[in-house]
């Protein structure tokens, strides 16, 4: 007689997601950041969007922020991204 | 009163009053809204009309995740959501017997909704409760037909309102196998756990008059759907009675309630951990420690209700140590962190009146002694030094604290003649930070934004105030009536950018 036990655990599946495929040049790309709101992360952006461009010629870049850093960006910020469609986004952390 | 735009739906029901609701198949707000109008449409005789925004196959794939009970009318290429013109979704439409516009409803607001609902008839008690888990207001998506481009919505929504969900799976061990062996490695914290048998959870949720497949909430970071099933299977294995549903229905409600952000808190790197406070009769109903060593290991009570709440915020929500839960140095209570007040030993009104559960995203206690002040403020000046320094010693205006204290220190308080609101206030008034820490200019944490904190002066020097307001200061009486220590408990982030403090009552 096996024993039997109720699953305590959560049981939705979650779908796998495919990494987008990577960029093999960042020449003459649009490229975009998404400040998560951490102190000191606009200084790091800052320094990062200016080799991007200089270093890496890409040709725009586009600035996004979320609210706060402690929640899920709002559905206003990821639309913003979606429509924008940039090539790549950099998601980024501070501190 | 504008006339309201005739479509199939509606002009079947010339005559009867209607609530139109426009909505998006991947509006979060649209499917916090669902539930309400599924109860209202049953209740008040069938008034509510859904105007779906997207097409066949979403609509379809959204009827029946939220099991929607009200005829939907799918506005291909949003022809009556022009006539209309809904500048958000969802929005809703009462439609008087006459065929006007009688009341909208833009975004999702309860009180709104239940006055909506009483103009249609709601008799039962009101339709959105504000203790139900969801949050008082929502603002809604910008409406499918004014935005840019129109999309199909690419991945599939995350169903944040559901009202059922699935039956347990079962696993089956074979029998040589030890069930407490294998339960503390799938699903342990990682003690032993009493193994989850199909017996036990039973006896669990015959506590409750709740259906096995409701859901109460869905757990963040990785929002596994807390059935009352799922529930009592963590609650059976932390060792908790089957009473302790009654506390374990609301307490799981208030975690998931938005203003909590049960997400940040298990995301963060920071000590931060659900500390759970009990007030009221339940405590002595349901046998709750609130005297000596209340932050210990003392009753079953406080100890398997903190932990079934911890084994469901990582067998539910997801937030293992190492795999989502990336906490630097971790938290002792993330075993169990449940007090209740001894509000008998307390000279005050308790923190909360009735029998209720209490969160706040809460570092470890920090101690305070002081057994030899004579005097109410003595006292209170150590622990002004201790509240001085939470979260990190120039870090001003963003963190709260609650201050647990003796019933020897309240006593000392009271003989002073001190109310709790002077304790606060006293607290506010005397907690600062000496300028002369920000001198240096050395960039460390709490000294970029002095620009924002408040100058005070504070036995004769110039200093940070510490807390923004003097309701960032929480006190509650616990613990034994011997010994003259009090406890100070640091925040994480705090205020609607981060978690703030929720109360729910226990029925």
């Amino acid at each position: 007689m096996p024993q039997v036990l109720v699953n305590p655990m959560n049981e939705a599946a979650a779908a796998a997601q495919a990494p987008a495929p990577r960029l093999a040049s960042l020449e003459g790309r649009r490229l975009a950041l998404l400040d998560i709101s951490k102190p000191g992360g606009s200084v790091f952006l800052d320094h990062l969007e200016q080799a991007l461009r200089e270093r890496y010629q890409v040709a725009e870049v586009l600035r996004e922020r979320k609210p706060t850093f402690t929640k899920p960006a709002p559905a206003g910020v990821l639309g913003r991204l979606i429509s924008a469609k940039p090539d790549a986004v950099i998601e980024a952390l501070a501190d | 009163m504008v006339h309201a735009p005739l479509f199939s739906l509606l002009s079947a029901r010339i005559g009867s009053p209607s609530l139109l609701f426009f909505f998006e198949t991947d509006c979060p707000t649209c499917r916090l809204a669902t539930p309400y109008l599924n109860r209202l449409h049953e209740a008040a005789g069938g008034p509510v009309i859904g105007v779906s925004q997207d097409g066949d196959a979403e609509t379809a794939r959204f009827v029946e995740q939220l099991g929607v009970r009200f005829p939907v009318y799918v506005d291909r290429g949003w022809e009556v959501s022009r006539a209309y013109n809904p500048q958000t979704a969802p929005t809703l439409y009462l439609v008087g017997t006459s065929g006007g516009i009688e009341a909208t409803l833009e975004g999702f607001d309860k009180g709104e909704l239940n006055s909506l609902a009483a103009k249609l008839g709601y008799k039962a008690q009101r339709l959105a409760g504000e203790f139900d888990g969801a949050p008082s207001s929502k603002p809604g998506c910008m409406s499918r037909h004014l935005e840019p481009q129109a999309a199909v919505p690419a991945a599939g929504p995350i169903d944040i309102a559901p009202e059922r969900g699935k039956r347990a799976s079962h696993i089956l061990l074979e029998d040589a196998q030890d069930p407490y062996e294998y339960c503390m490695r799938a699903f342990g914290d990682p003690l032993p756990v009493v193994p989850p048998t199909p017996e036990r959870v039973d006896r669990m949720l015959r506590a409750t008059s709740l259906g096995p497949e409701q859901v109460i909430g869905l757990v963040p970071p990785c929002y596994g759907a807390a059935t009352v099933e799922k529930i009592a299977a963590n609650a059976v294995m932390a060792g908790c009675e089957p009473p302790m549903m009654r506390v374990l229905i609301p307490l799981i409600r208030a975690a998931c309630d938005e203003r909590f952000n049960l997400h940040g808190i298990q995301a963060t790197t920071h000590f931060a951990t659900p500390l759970i406070l009990v007030n009221g009769p339940v405590r002595r109903e349901l046998g709750f420690a609130c005297a000596g060593n209340v932050f210990s290991n003392v009753t079953r009570a406080n100890s398997t209700l903190g932990r079934a709440f911890q084994l469901i915020l990582t067998n539910l929500g997801g937030a293992r140590p190492g795999q989502i839960d990336m906490s630097t140095l971790g938290h002792p209570g993330k075993f169990s962190y449940c007090i209740a007040e001894n509000e008998e030993a307390s000279p005050w009104e308790p923190y909360r009146a009735g029998s209720a559960i209490t969160l706040f995203a809460a570092d470890p206690p920090r101690g305070v002694s002081e057994h030899t002040a004579r005097s109410g403020k003595v006292l209170l000046k150590a622990i002004c030094a201790t509240l001085a320094t939470v979260w990190s010693w120039r870090v001003c205006m963003t963190p709260e604290a609650f201050v647990i204290l003796c019933p020897e220190h309240a006593e000392t308080l009271r003989r002073d003649r001190f109310s709790k609101r002077d304790v606060r206030d006293f607290l506010f008034e005397n907690t600062g930070v000496p300028l002369g820490a920000y001198e240096e200019e050395d960039g460390g944490e709490g000294t970029q934004p002095r620009s924002t904190y408040e100058e005070v002066t504070i036995g004769g020097e110039r200093n940070y105030r510490k807390f923004r307001a003097p309701e960032s200061i929480h006190i509650v009486v616990a613990g034994g009536t011997a010994g003259k220590f009090s406890a100070v408990i640091g925040s994480w982030a705090t205020g609607p950018r981060g978690s703030q403090v929720v109360t729910y009552p226990i029925e």
